[in-house]
This record gives C-alpha cells, structure tokens and sequence, in this order.
C-alpha cells in the first residue's frame, strides 16, 4: 500500500540518466533524485500508492492546492495575546491570579495575569482581530487563515522547535521540508528543492532542515545562517574564490575526460556517472543560485514594498524578497528565520519594547510579500505558514511572559488555507487552547494535505519500521481548506 | 465554487477508493493495520484500565470482540455496522444514558470519527494470539542458536584460500556462475590499505609490495597493516559510528563534550590491541563495576562506561521524570541496536509492533539502566556524571593544585607579615604589638581582599583531574511499565530481566545490590547467546565488503533483512567466538579470502547472473567515506599530521558550542586525521556532512553514499580542498624536476599508478591550456604556470579515480 522505500536501495545505487526510468520501480525517491541529476522525469509525480510503479497507474495521491511551502519562523515564540488572539478577560483581570491551574510542567515559574499592552482592532472584511504590533500585516487579513488553538508538547526552545520542524521533540527526524521534497521533488533541476534562509545553528540546529534517515538529495539548503546578515548570506562554496569561469569550464572539460577514461576501466557503473553528472548540475548551480539571490534588479517599488528602504526592515526583506524569488525559481519548500542574535521573539521580560522591536523588524516585509505574492498570482499555490515554536503564557514572568507550548496561533495564508478566517480558540485568558485544538501533528498532516500529499502514506522504512512526519499521529483539518 | 469542490470529491473518489469504500476493503493486513494504529492505542490508554485483564467495572471489558459483543450491564457495547446504535459511541459521545467516557475527558472528534469508521466497517479485532503469530514470531532465525555450519564442498577447489570462499563459491555454483578474477596487485594494495588504515598507500609502499616476491607477500601486507596507528585510528572510526560518538551533546542544549575524547581514544586504543571483543563489550556496558589491578587498567574500564553516557539527552527537559526515562530509553535503544540488532526502543509506549519484545521486557531492562546513574543532576540544564581518573595524571595534578593553594596561603601570608612589619616599623611599636587587619593600608587591604577572593575560587573550583563521561551505580530498584510511555501512567513493575525470548535456558539472577549491568553485559557475550557475535561478525563483514551478510546491520529482527549466506554468518560467528573474540583474526580470515581478492569489474555474465552482486560474485565499488577523503587530500599533498590522540574541542567542558548567536566557536583547521576532528551534534563539520558521515545522535553501521551537486561544489570551490591542490603542486615541484616527471608524481601519489602516455600528453596540453586562459590575470610567467600547477592538481582530486576504490 504505502510507498515504502528502501533505503538501501535508493542509497546504494544512485541511478545514471539512462537508468532512471528503469529503477524508478523501486519509488519515487530515486525519480526525484534523477531528476536533481538532470533527467528528464518531471516533478508534477507525488508518490503513488503502487510500489511497483508509482509512476504508470496512480500518479498522484490527489490533486494539490499548493505547490510550495514558505514557512516564516519566527524564532523564540510570539506572544498569541498581544498579536492575533485578544482576551478582553484577559485585560479585565490584569493582575489578578489565573483562575484555574496552570500546566504541570511550565518553563519557568509564572505569576499573575498580565494584560496585553497593545491594542486589538478588527480588519478587512473578515472582521479579524490584529494588535497595533502589525499594522501592515493587517491589511491583509482577508488572505490569512488563523488557527488559534495550535498546541505543542515541549515548553523549551530546543524541543518546540524540532517538533516544529521535524513532528519530533527528542529525535532526530527529517524536517518538513526533507518530507515535502521527498514527496515532490524539485520544479527546477539547477535547483535544491528546501531551501532554508538564514536558520539558526541553535536548538537543533542543522536537525531543523536536516533529512534525517531520508537520502541527502532531500536535506535543506541553507542560505548564511543567523549569525549572517542577509545580505551576505549565501551556499557555501557556491563561488569560486580563484579561477575564472573561464578556466573552470576548461577544468570541467578536462575532468570529465579524466571520469570518462575511469569509467572504461571500470565498466558501466551508476555511481560513478551520477558523480559525473553531479559535476555538471553543480557548475549550473553556480551561476543559478547568485542570480536568485540578487535582489539588485528588483525595481525599487519592489524593494521597498518588502522594507528594504528602512535599516529596520531591511534585513528580514532582503530575505522574503529572495524566498518569493525561489519561489517563482520552483523551489518546493523555502524558510525564512526571523532570528537576531538573541532569541528574537523569547520575551520573558521586556515584553513591550521587545515585541514592538520584533514585530516591527517583520511587518512590512510579511506584508510585502503576501501583496507581492498575490500580484503575480504566486499565492494561489503557495502556502505560506507564520508562526513560532510556541506561544507566551497570559501570565507574567517579571514584565514578560514565560513559554507556552498549550495553545498560541500561527497562521496560514494561500495554497488552499481558507482566507479571512479563524479557526480554534484558547480559553479566555489565551492559556489553553481549548477549541478545535490542532496539534503540531495535525497542523503538519494538513499542511502535507494541502501539498496533495497524504501524511500517512508519506513514508520511509528506516531501522526496521516505517517513519513518518507525524508519526502515529496528526489529522487533517479539512476545516481550514477553502 | 461548489462545481469546483464537488469535481473534487469526485477525482478523490475515484483516485484514492480505499479511504471511501472501506467497508468494501477486505485486506486482513489493512484492517489489522487500521486497528493497530487507530484502534487498539486508544482502548488500550483510554479505556483498559477499568474495562480490561485487571478490572471490569460494570462488567465491561474491551481487550476483545468478543467481551464487546458480550458487553457489560448495559448490554452489547459495540453493533457492528452500525455506529449509532453502539453504547460505546454514545459513551465517548456523551449521548444518550450512556455514562460520559472517558472519565479523564472527552475523545477528540477524530478519536470519535475513528472509532465510528471502525464499528461501520465491522468491528475487525486481530485476535492478540493470531497476531503474535504472525509478526511476533519467536522462532525467527535471529532467534535461534547458531547453527553448526561447516563449510560445505566445492567444485573449484582451487579457489579456495580461507573456508569463507567455500561458502561463497557454493551459492555462485549453485548459479552456475564462476567468481571474478583476482584484482591486480595495485588495485589490491589500495583497497586493503583503505581497508585497514583508511589511507592511501604511499608510492614507495606500493612499490615495495610489488617487488615483494614472497608467495605470501599479500598477508605480511595485512599483518603488517594492522599493527599500524592507523588501524586502530580507522577501525576504532568505524565503532564510533555505532557509538553514536560525538563531542557535543546536540539537541537541545548543544553543550561540550568535553572529555568524550578520552573514549574515543579507549576505542582506538582496544582496536589497536586487538582487545577481545567479549571484554570490550563487558567494559562498555559495566566497566565501573569490574576490578582492575592496575590504573591504566582501571582508567579504561571507567572510560569505557562512556559509552552510555554518551547519547544525546535533552537537557532542558523541565520535566525531570521524562527526561530520566528517556535517557533510559536512548541507553536502551543503543545496547538493543549497536549489540543486539534488535529495535528494543519501540516497546517503551507499547508490545513491539514487530518483534517479540514486549512492554514488560522493555521495562524489565529499563530497571537496569534506572539504577544506574547517568546524571549527577536532572536540573535544566543537567549535569551528566563524570568519572575522575586514577593514576599518576590525577596524583600530579592533585599535587600540582594543593601546592598552587599552599603558595596563594603564603603570599597572603607574607603579605601580612610584610604589612605589619611595616606598620611595626613606622610606628615604632615592639615586635609582639598585634596589629588588627583593619589597620591596614588600603592598597595592602584590597590586595589582601583580591588575593583571598582568588584563593576561594580556586578551592571551590578544585583541581581538574583527569575525568570521563561514564555511568555509575544509582539506587537500586525495579521499575513499573510506563503505560503509552507515560511516567506519570503506571502499570506492574517489572523485575530487572533480559528480554524472554532472548533469555536462553538459564534464569540470570539480578542482584538487588547492584544495578545488573555486568549481568547484562556477560548475558550478552555468553557463546550462546543466538544475537551478540552474528551481529558484531556482520558489522565487520559489512566494514570489509561495503554490505552486511545481512544488509540491515542495525536491525535483525523480523523487519531486517535476511542473511544472504546464513551458514556463513553462523560458521563466522562460531569461529569468532571460539577463537577468542580476536578482531584480527577475524580481519585474516575475511582478507586473506579470494572473495575479498577479488576484482570489481565483472563480466557480462557474472553481472546478468548477479545484478546486485547478492552472492558476491565480484568486489564493490566504494567511494571513500568522508573522513578517507579528507585524510587522502592531507596525505597525497603531504600535510598529514599524525599526532596520536588526545583532547580537540577549544570550548570548556559543558560550554556551549552553540547559543542563540548561531556563531560556530569550532575550529577544523587542522591537519590531523579526521578522527581528530570535533564531532559536533548539530552542526557536523560541512566536509563531513556533505560526504555522508552518520549523524551522530543515533547507532549507524551502514553508513550510507549519497552523489549529490553540493559534494560537487565543495570539491571545485572550497579552499580546503584548493589549498590541498597547492600543496600537492608544491610538494611535486620538490620531489620532481621535469614536467613529464611531475606528471608521473603527481599520478603515483593521487592514484597509486603509474600514468599512461595518453594521460602525460593530456596532463601537458591541460596544463598549456590553462596557461592561456591564466594570461588575463598579468602576473609573472612562473607564478602563472604553479597556478596551472594548481588547477591540475585540483582537477585530479576531484576525479572519479582519487575518490572511488575499485
């Protein structure tokens, strides 16, 4: 039923052009890595449920309404009561103690009540609620769909952002992504399917993008990390310090004839001319990545409608310009870490100035790229994800809030989510998530839905059992598809 | 908009007919597989406990069809077909009379839809007995004892050199298919000398192994190999993949660590010695608890206990109870898969879905490892427990520390004396007058202040002896299954045992003044034991010929893979253990073979009559692994430093190697071998991530050979490896005086051959070529032609021939 691969399979033989059909046979992993060495077999094929051949009889799972992920982390977890979810009880118990029990296992120890220092309004049509924290995203209420009873099962950072990432808080798993390219593969050979800009290197780390037990084909690609302005963030190794483009393609020449006189020595081996080949992609990377990755000829209209005429907004612009730019390029999942060299969003005290800080940095360029994305008919089928690996307790720690992994909201726009809607609801101080609860699971298998991916049937055989993104659990909530 | 949905639903339906028409879905396999995922987990955690084996309260149980047919007071719980008219949904519905269920709180809709999609479709409840059958099957052959295998006749009795050939060249055969060819000596020399040492064979090696005319000229090359420092460097290498060896925590709180070196060179060093591997298990696993006569001895024993200790944990893990269990269960999950094969982590949260492990087998190990002290400290962020080395290091730096104290004590000291000699002095005063501290000048107060302040420090602090991560004995105690994994979930405490279908004829007694690890350990190396020494034989055979005899070296259980020669594995393990659990003689045995010898290019025939080379009718083609080919750059370009040992992080033990900053404090600039490199979880050095090192948070002995662009742009355009390039350019421009010369050099050294005429005319022309295309630059004629140099050098490094082993 599933399409259960092998690893050992995939892995030991990479296959050569002219295999690529043939050893299709074995799954869709080795189409997608054909197709990452050039072949012609063309991405629009989801796993099929046939493990002969997923290929001629069922070629997709079922239709898709996204083609790509954007997913904009916004590293150290948002507070859900001073951004999109308001608790008028909240404000009017200001100080008061929570009246009911808080989660056995808490981050820190947590206070009374604390009011949100910002205020809510209704917007567009939709009538949904924002705070005074994002006056630009709020235009743009109508495309989003909201989700206010997401909730986690780790209160620290390192385990709320692998679970994010990964479904799992205390294994090592694939990323979403290394799933969602395993499924899709890429839309442009020259190209890595996930790419991840600008991630930080702490709690979890490369776990957060790496493909875990799934071939490295599917791993993300990061662009510069946290610690790198965007503006220099780049592949490593992608240019070379020292020979002329000139001279490199002489090199190639000359390598190739050397692999070529291996070969004869060797015999026909699929290895060995996937290296070849790997050769080649490699030197088309180098001159497709650097052009994606420059925003210079972007009109100024352009640059400025995602801040990048503000130091400000400049740096996190910079990057969702480039993520609408992999975008167009065919890339299947694209991060974009909201991340400074604190933990960004992680107020446990400060909250005011810290938010204020935080959301400013990123409500021009969000807001920039859901009306950019929307202008050229990008957001159609493209599913952006907003959110952080959890959300803030409505009680106070000094003048901050501790985590709180129990019910925050993350939000979703395009590829299918419903627009100007919101979906689950804390309780009435914004603690618990308490209606319609999605789990990270569910949120995960909806998501995967949305890509035309069916998350039980997403599967890798790995130490003797079958994995998946959400493990055993996850159920997609048809509720917030349009 | 609704013609839009409806199509929808339409192409749905017809594309994916097993999720609509269910109930038509006959498959026993799908049913079983809808319940097990669906079903069973949430009778079992929901509503067991009072409706099961144990209680039935209203005279309800649910652990069967039948006792739900049956039902309890109220009648039926269940009418299959029919989902409205079941009491168990009107409970978890909380409709009707029915009482509200679960007491704990309402099911989410999903769990309702669940269980109404499974009374529809029929109520299919696998019998726990068919099912146990079915998957749970306890005669697999992992299972059994080791067969009594002899190696069994041949035709081609020539071929034979060691009986491994018997056992391969009966199956090829059986395939009227004859063996391939020997490999030519050149080829040969290479491959062992990657085999043992992980490096290139120098040109001066391979010549003298050529003029060696001695008919066993081959096997003094591997004993002679052997006794290198390589060897133990790279065999010790591929241990620590399977002991998920790092230098860092990762996960969550990716902290230093700061003294794993020290296993890291205990591994080394047993390899070296060809310790028996009996004892280097024993050591691993209960090392603390055996006696020693002497403090090396007693040093590695303690180190060797890192083994446990060494996993990654989530150390800001607020919830104290989980996080001990789970280090537990990744102690557990790494003795089950790196000694066993066995996937023992699955049956935490319920029975092995597969295996016959059971919860109560699983938590009958757990009580081993919670008695055992991994953590000296569960407090966010946790402490790991740490062993102080004996012997003379530790007595030195004791020594050296409590005479650093004695001289802070007398500088305070004489500084005192000092002051109130000069206070004496001005005042004029006798030399009995005391004079109190608060008398003091300033200067000599806040000096005196410092200097006490320092001296406090460094008592608090204490000397840092000599320590390694390694575990101890903790309270003594049983502990109770975890139901669906949950610690604050409790069922039947289990005693401290071994899992039952592993168990053998003899009870092993668990002593309740000790955790139970050295039971375990010598459980695990008794020669009947039907799992430890087919899995470690396995591993070796799968380090020497690139694939397992079984290909799942990590899992035998009944979701592995077959052995492809099972009288081999068990003849091989036979003799393993009846020669003393030697790793060197097992390397012999395998070597020495014909099957080892033989050539990886096959003919037409071989290769239709063995596409996957399942019956090892040829050798493998191998890339090297990421260390081989770092180490191989540093060798052939001459920069190899091959400092033995010792510790590499520049980071305190326990400090951070990653914060919020996401800066990298590691350094790889080094020339040393790439064993001697951080492993940093999290962050694993891009060279080695790129070329498909293991990660390493989890037991891999498997390692896999990913061909991806990013390996390609690392080996165009990093500097390390550009600067590799100039270094082989160098060094051939002093070892070699004409072109035509270099070219012959810098082919021996990067291939190990000769070159051919065609490659010194192609290298020449390639160098001339390169040259025009430098003359944009306008530097000086001779810099220009060392960068050509260059570009050559470059070229052959990345070439198909430098990275892959024939």
């Amino acid at each position: 039923m599933s399409p259960q691969r092998e690893e050992s399979e995939i892995f030991r033989t990479t296959p050569g052009r002219r295999q690529a059909l043939q050893r299709a046979a074995v799954g869709f992993g080795s189409l997608a890595l054909a197709s990452l060495l050039g072949s012609e077999v063309r991405s629009e094929n989801v796993p099929g449920n046939n493990r002969q051949n997923p290929l001629a009889e069922n070629p997709a799972m079922f239709p898709a309404r996204a083609k790509r992920i954007i997913f904009l982390f916004m590293s150290g977890g948002p507070s859900q009561v001073d951004t999109f979810d308001p608790k008028p009880l909240l404000t009017r118990d200001d100080g008061k103690p929570l009246p009911f029990d808080k989660p056995r296992v808490q981050f820190n120890a947590t206070s009374n009540l604390l009011k949100s220092p910002w205020r809510f309004r209704q917007y567009g049509e939709s009538g949904l609620w924002v705070s005074d924290l994002f006056p630009n995203i709020a235009k743009h209420v109508d495309d989003l769909c909201m989700i206010h009873s997401i909730h986690g099962t780790n209160p620290a950072h390192g385990g709320a952002v692998m679970k994010i990432h990964t479904g799992s808080d205390n294994f090592v798993r694939p990323s979403i992504g290394s799933w969602v390219s395993y499924g899709l593969g890429t839309e442009n050979r020259n190209l890595p399917a996930f790419v991840t800009i600008c991630p930080t290197l702490a709690f979890g780390g490369i776990n957060n993008w790496s493909s875990a037990f799934l071939p490295a084909v599917f791993q993300g690609t990061p662009i510069g990390n946290a610690s790198i302005p965007s503006e220099k963030a780049t592949v490593r190794y992608i240019r070379n310090s020292r020979w002329s483009k000139d001279l490199q393609e002489i090199q190639l020449a000359q390598l190739r004839r050397m692999n070529h006189q291996h070969l004869e020595t060797t015999g026909a081996d699929a290895n060995l001319e996937a290296r070849i080949s790997s050769f080649e992609l490699a030197f088309r990377m180098q001159t497709e990545l650097p052009r994606i990755e420059d925003l210079s000829g972007e009109t100024k209209e352009t640059q400025q409608l995602y801040g990048m005429d503000e130091p400000k907004t400049a740096n996190f612009g910079r990057m969702c310009l480039m993520a609408r730019r992999f975008a167009e390029a065919g890339v299947r999942f694209i991060q974009v870490t909201h991340n400074d060299d604190k933990v960004q969003w992680d107020q446990h005290s400060d909250l005011k100035a810290g938010h204020e800080k935080n959301a400013m940095e990123v409500d021009r360029p969000i807001a920039g790229l859901l009306q950019d994305l929307k202008a050229r008919g990008l957001l159609e089928d493209t599913l952006i994800w907003w959110g952080g690996e959890f959300g803030r307790t409505p009680t106070a720690e000094a003048d901050g809030r501790d985590h709180n992994q129990e019910g925050f909201t993350m939000w979703l726009a395009g590829g299918g989510a419903k627009p100007g809607f919101r979906y689950g609801a804390t309780d009435d101080y914004g603690y618990y998530a308490v209606e319609n609860k999605v789990h990270i699971h569910d949120l995960h298998a909806t998501m995967l839905h949305l890509l035309g991916l069916d998350h039980e049937r997403l599967t890798w055989r790995h130490a003797g059992r079958d994995f998946r993104l959400t493990d055993v659990h996850g159920n997609v909530v048809h509720d917030v598809i349009s | 908009m609704n013609v839009t949905s409806g199509f929808r639903i339409l192409i749905i339906a017809i594309l994916f007919p097993v999720r609509l028409l269910a109930v038509d879905e006959t498959s026993p396999e799908t049913a079983n597989r809808q319940f097990e995922t669906h079903i069973r987990p949430l009778l079992t955690q929901h509503c067991e406990r009072c409706h099961g084996e144990k209680k039935q309260w209203s005279g309800l149980r649910v652990d069967s069809r039948e006792a739900l047919l049956k039902g309890g007071d109220r009648g039926p719980a269940i009418v299959p077909g029919d989902a409205k008219r079941s009491l168990l949904i009107q409970a978890v519905r909380h409709q009707g009379d029915a009482p509200a269920m679960p007491e704990e709180g309402q099911l989410t809709n999903r769990e309702i839809e669940a269980l109404e999609e499974w009374i529809r479709t029929g109520a299919h409840y696998p019998n726990g007995k068919i099912s146990t059958q079915i998957t749970r099957d306890p005669n697999h052959w992992a299972f059994q004892s080791l067969a009594d295998a002899q190696p069994p006749e041949v035709i081609e009795t020539s071929w034979i050199r060691t009986p491994i050939d018997r056992f391969i060249l009966a199956k090829l055969e059986a395939a009227r298919l004859a063996p391939s060819p020997p490999a030519d000596r050149v080829t040969l020399i290479r491959r062992l000398t990657f085999d043992l040492t992980g490096l290139p064979p120098t040109p001066e090696e391979v010549d003298s192994f050529l003029a060696d005319d001695r008919p066993d000229a081959y096997g003094h090359l591997v004993d002679r190999l052997m006794e290198t420092p390589a060897y133990g460097e790279h065999w010790g290498r591929h241990w620590l993949d399977v002991a998920r060896y790092a230098d860092s925590n990762g996960l969550d709180e990716n902290i230093a660590h700061g003294n794993a070196w020290r296993y890291r060179d205990y591994v080394v060093e047993s390899f070296r010695e060809d310790k028996p591997f009996d004892q280097f298990l024993i050591e691993q696993l209960a090392g603390d608890l055996l006696t020693a006569d002497d403090p090396h001895t007693r040093r590695q024993q303690l180190t060797a206990t890192g083994f446990l200790s060494i996993g990654p944990k989530v150390l800001a893990e607020v919830d104290q109870p989980r996080m001990r269990m789970d280090i537990v269960d990744e102690q557990i999950d790494s003795v089950g898969r790196v000694f066993l094969g066995l996937t023992l982590g699955c049956a935490r949260c319920h029975d092995h879905k597969f295996d016959p492990i059971g919860a109560d087998d699983y938590y009958g190990l757990a009580g081993i490892f919670r008695s055992t002290k991994t953590m000296d400290s569960y407090v966010k962020v946790a402490k790991w427990h740490e062993h102080q080395l004996p012997g003379d290091e530790a007595v030195q730096i004791q020594a050296a520390f409590e005479q650093d104290i004695v001289q802070r004590k007398q500088q305070i000291a004489s500084l005192t004396e000092a002051e109130v000699q000069r206070l004496r002095t001005s005042r004029a005063s006798g030399d009995t007058v005391e004079i109190p501290e608060s008398e003091f000048s300033t200067e000599a107060r806040a000096e005196l202040g410092k200097l006490r302040e320092q001296l406090a420090a460094k008592e608090k602090e204490g000397p840092e002896l000599p320590s390694a991560m390694g575990v101890t004995e903790d309270e003594i105690s049983d502990v109770a299954i975890h139901l669906r994994g949950d610690p604050l979930r409790l069922g039947d405490v289990v005693a401290r045992r071994v899992p039952s279908v592993l168990r053998g004829r003899e009870e092993i007694a668990f002593p309740s003044t000790h955790s139970g690890r050295e039971q375990l350990a010598r459980w695990l190396v008794d020669p009947s034991h039907p799992l430890t020494s087919r899995v470690i034989v396995n591993r070796v055979w799968r380090w020497h010929f690139g694939r397992g005899i079984v290909r799942t070296t990590d899992n035998f259980g009944l979701l592995g893979e077959k052995p492809t020669h099972p009288e081999l594995l068990d003849w091989l393990a036979r003799e393993f253990v009846n020669g003393g659990w030697s790793m060197k003689s097992l390397h012999r045995l395998i070597l020495n073979s014909n099957t080892w010898q033989q050539s990886s290019a096959a003919s037409e025939t071989v290769i239709k009559g063995d596409p996957d080379n399942q019956l090892l009718s040829r050798m493998r083609l191998r890339r090297l692994t990421a260390e081989e080919v770092r180490d191989s750059l540093l060798a052939v370009s001459g920069r190899l430093d091959s400092t033995q040992g010792g510790p590499v992080l520049k980071v305190k033990n326990r400090g951070y190697l990653f914060d919020h900053t996401s800066i990298d404090l590691t350094d790889y600039t080094s020339d040393r071998r790439s064993l001697y490199l951080p492993v940093i979880r999290n962050n694993v050095y891009d060279l080695f991530q790129l070329l498909d090192f293991p990660d390493p948070a989890i037991p891999s002995g498997d390692r896999v050979t990913s061909t991806v662009a990013p390996q390609a742009l690392l080996m165009m355009n990093s500097d390390f490896v550009l600067q590799m390039a100039d270094s082989l350019s160098d060094r051939i421009h002093r070892e070699s005086e004409s072109e035509s010369m270099r070219i012959a050099r810098l082919v021996q050294l990067s291939f190990g051959r000769p070159a051919t005429d065609q490659e010194q005319q192609q290298y020449s022309a390639f160098l001339a070529q390169a040259d025009t295309s430098l003359m944009s630059l306008n530097v000086e004629e001779s810099v220009r032609k060392r960068m050509a140099w260059s570009v050559l050098c470059h070229t052959l490094l990345a070439s198909n021939e430098f990275i892959y082993l024939k």
